[in-house]
Formats: structure tokens, sequence, C-alpha cells
């Protein structure tokens, strides 16, 4: 049974790498200078400050919420943040449109489809919340509390308590979450279409719209910019996993003199 | 007071489900489409995730270290830069435009997570339960053993397999050259002819398919373990 859907999923799981493959294919060849154009240079600038904002707010609020229902056992809001989990984040753009498209007066100060993105950032940090929450609440559920017992009875202050009781701990699943955000958040389509401004474009939807528009005569530019961003965003995990191997494998195995 | 701000946060966008009257949906194509590509990307979901995660918590073959980074790897490769290349190798073998490449698409962007998440949960379960159930044949240990055990783990997957399969617009329209019509296509259009009560229509299907699912997964389960429970007595 198992092996036949190993083989199945393999084959599944080897077309996006396929699909890296095809991308390296067509760009040979390709005049990397065509890039260094105003469009994409702002591109790039505000998929990165929108992309790190929402994965950094997700990652700090997510974890504070694992960590207070955790300590203080709030079921009852536990399982509210389930909510968002069952919105596509299609749906989630469309209601933060509906609710922030200049409808009510209350809302003038923030707006879709202004160029500060600020909607498209709260309605990632709405969705991506409750994802970081869920990596992150198993690891307080397995947690020895006996290290936070400890780092107390040193009198540690309460950031120091963090620091040295769960933050090791941590590394792992706000490691992983970082990056499948990163990567999730920086090349979309749906929400940034919906709620961002036509320029500066984020590099989603930028490439998208050069794909498809003109007949295809802007194609390379787009597998250019989807390439060159797919081996950032590995040489990124590549280097933080091995960075942080030797810590993650101690925490892992535990200590050993 | 800091947690009653985070629910109305949570609580909030809701409202925007009740702004207009929305038109009542009809059964049509893009429903239909909508609802078989759920199904099937959920139950294929359910049988490879559960299938490989149960190969990589048994195997002691020394390809696992290779293979449990080929099915996590996926994970950071962001979906729609894949989706590029996808679409120039689907193309090659005439894939684009037909039911069988988004399928094959969507399955390829849901299946990373279920991975995980059937070896998460029975890395949590253990082994040791596990391979009491090695002897059973293989119908017999998924009904009686694996399911009861993995029932909000299977859930799970199924949630996000469907909410994952909902969100997809340029996925299904690249890929399916915009022959393939679903509820998520026919919101955008509706969104750029400024029609808020067919756009909400859509929206209410979108949120309401992944609620009916789980609610309906979870009664499901819930007969079956009581059937499986009889069987004790």
């Amino acid at each position: 049974m198992s092996r036949s859907s190993l083989w199945l999923s393999l084959i599944v799981l080897a077309l996006p790498f396929t699909g890296v493959a095809f991308l390296l294919y067509e760009t040979v060849g390709f005049d990397w200078s065509e890039l260094n154009e105003a469009a994409w240079r702002a591109s790039l600038a505000v998929t990165l400050y929108v992309t790190l904002t929402s994965t950094f707010l997700s990652l700090v609020i997510g974890t504070w919420l694992a960590r207070t229902i955790y300590m203080r056992r709030s079921m009852w809001l536990a399982s509210f943040l389930k909510w968002p989990m069952f919105v596509p984040h299609v749906a989630a753009a469309y209601l933060f449109y509906l609710l922030f498209s200049g409808g009510f007066p209350v809302y003038g100060l923030i707006e879709a489809n202004e160029r500060h993105h600020l909607v498209v950032i709260l309605t990632y940090v709405w969705k991506e919340v409750p994802f970081v929450f869920l990596m992150v609440v198993g690891t307080y559920g397995q947690l020895n509390p006996g290290y936070l017992d400890m780092a107390k009875t040193l009198q540690l202050k309460p950031l120091e308590q963090f620091r040295v009781a769960e933050w090791p701990f941590l590394i792992k699943p706000l490691l992983d979450s970082f990056w499948v955000l990163v990567a999730f958040i920086s090349f979309a389509y749906e929400v940034p279409a919906l709620l961002g401004v036509t320029y500066p474009e984020l590099l989603g939807v930028l490439a998208y719209e050069r794909l498809t528009t003109g007949l295809f005569l802007n194609a390379f530019e787009s597998y250019a910019v989807a390439l060159a961003w797919t081996l950032f965003i590995f040489s990124g995990v590549i280097a933080s996993y091995a960075l942080t191997a030797k810590r993650r494998r101690r925490i892992e195995r535990g200590v050993r003199r | 007071m800091s947690r009653l701000l985070v629910a109305c946060f949570v609580v909030f966008p809701f409202a925007g489900l009740f702004l207009t009257f929305p038109t009542s949906p009809t059964w049509d194509e893009a429903i239909l489409n909508t609802v078989a590509y759920v199904v099937a990307v959920a139950l294929i979901n359910v049988w490879l995730g559960i299938g490989t995660a149960w190969w990589l918590l048994f195997t002691e073959s020394k390809w696992k270290a290779w293979v449990e980074w080929l099915t996590f790897l996926p994970l950071f490769i962001p979906v729609l830069a894949s989706m590029f290349g996808m679409y120039i190798a689907l193309a090659q073998v005439g894939l684009i435009g037909t039911y069988t490449g988004v399928g094959l698409v969507l399955l390829v962007t849901t299946l990373p997570y279920s991975i995980r998440l059937a070896y998460n949960a029975m890395y949590v379960i253990g082994r040791p339960l596990l391979e009491q159930s090695l002897t059973l044949a293989p119908l017999t240990r998924i009904g009686f053993v694996l399911f009861p055990l993995m029932k909000e783990s299977v859930r799970t997957i199924v949630l996000f397999s469907t909410v994952i399969v909902l969100s997809q617009f340029v996925l299904v329209q690249l890929i399916g050259a915009g022959l393939v019509p679903t509820v998520t296509t026919r919101l955008y259009q509706a969104y750029g002819g400024n029609d808020v009560s067919l756009a909400l229509q859509n929206t209410w299907v979108l949120v309401s398919l992944p609620v009916l699912f789980y609610i309906g997964l979870g009664a499901m389960f819930g007969i079956w373990i009581r059937l499986v429970k009889g069987r004790l007595q």
C-alpha cells in the first residue's frame, strides 16, 4: 500500500522540480539586463516590504497567541482562531476589499488599493496567524515545563526566561513557517491583484501580467524572474537550515557530552 | 482584554459577507467543477498523504532522508513560479486547457502539506501503536486503526486541500487556458465587472464549502468510530 502511494507521490512532487528545470532551459541565453527596468525594481522593493512585514507580524502574533493560549488554557480563543483557516485566500481578499474599499467612513485611514499595501498586509496577517499558531502550539504542547520552572527558580527576567526555556524549541517551527510564508506571499497573485495598486505591483502580479499580455512576447522576462526568485528562496532555505543545523540537532537529540 | 481584541479581529472580516444580499447560487458548471475538484483532490491527498507518511515512518531505506527532503522542499518553491515552468512542461504533453492538467497541478500544490500533516500525526501517535496493525490487511488497517486514530488529521488534510484548491485563480486560469470555469475564476470576473452581489454569492460558496466538508466529515467519522467501538463489546 505505502510503496505504491510513495511512488505516485514522488511522481507528483517531481513536477514542481520539472517546472524549475523547464524554467532553466527557457532562460538559457536570456539577456538578464532586460530585468533592470524601473517596474521590476519597484516591484522587488514592494514585494520585500509586503512579504517581510506580513511574515514577521504573523510569526510574532502567532507565537504570542500560541504561548498565551497554552499558558492560560483559553480554549475558546483557540477555537476562534480556526475560523480564518476555513476561508480561501481569494475569498479573504474579497472580504477585506469589501470592508476597506471606502464603503465606511471609519476606515478612511486604511484603504484597499493604496500604495502602502496595508490591507494586503492585513489580509495576509489575518490568514497566516492561525497557520503559525498551529505550527507553534504543538511545540508548546510538548515543551517540558521543567525548563521554565528552572529559569524562574534562577530568577531570570521574563525575556530571559523566554530566551533560554522556550526560544531554542521554537527555532524549528518558526524557521519552517518563515520560509513557507515567504515562498507563498512573495510570489502570489490573488490577494495583491485584488487589493494592491497598478504601480508598483508585487512580483507575482507583474510576472503573471507580463506573461499573459501581448501574446506571450514578454514571457521570457516572467520566466527569468520566476526562476531567479525560486533560486533566491532556495538558497535562503539552504543557508538558514545549514546555519541552524547544529542547534536544531542538539534540541532534537538532547545535549551529549 | 487583549484576547477579546484578538477574537474581534478574527471575526470582524466576516462582516463583509453580510454587506449586500448575495444572488442565490445556481447549480452550474463552475460549482460542479469546483466540487468535483475539491472532492477528488481531497481524496487523493488523504490516500497519498497517509501512504507516503506510513512509508516514511516505517522504512529502513537509506533513501529516507532524501525522500523526506523531496516531499518537504516543494513547500518552499513559490507555487506561481513553479507553475510557469509546469505550464511549459505540461504544454509539451498537451495537458494545457484540460481538466486533467488542472487537477494535476492542484494536486501538486496540496500534496506536500498533506504528507507533512499525516507524518506529524503518525509521529505523535507513535510507531509502537501503529506497529500493532502491521499484520492486518491494508483495508482493515485503514478502516479500523488508521482512520479512527487519525480522525482529526484526516479532517485537517481535507480542510487544507479544500481551502488551497478554492484559493487558486491563476493556476486554474493558466493551466486551464480559461476553459475550466470554477467558482474562484468566476469571482474574479464578477469582481472585474463590479457586480458585488454576484461576487458575494461566489464568496459565500468559497467560505461555506470548507465548513460543510469539515462538519460533514466530522459527522461521518463520528458514526464510523461508534460502529468500530461497537466491535469492542
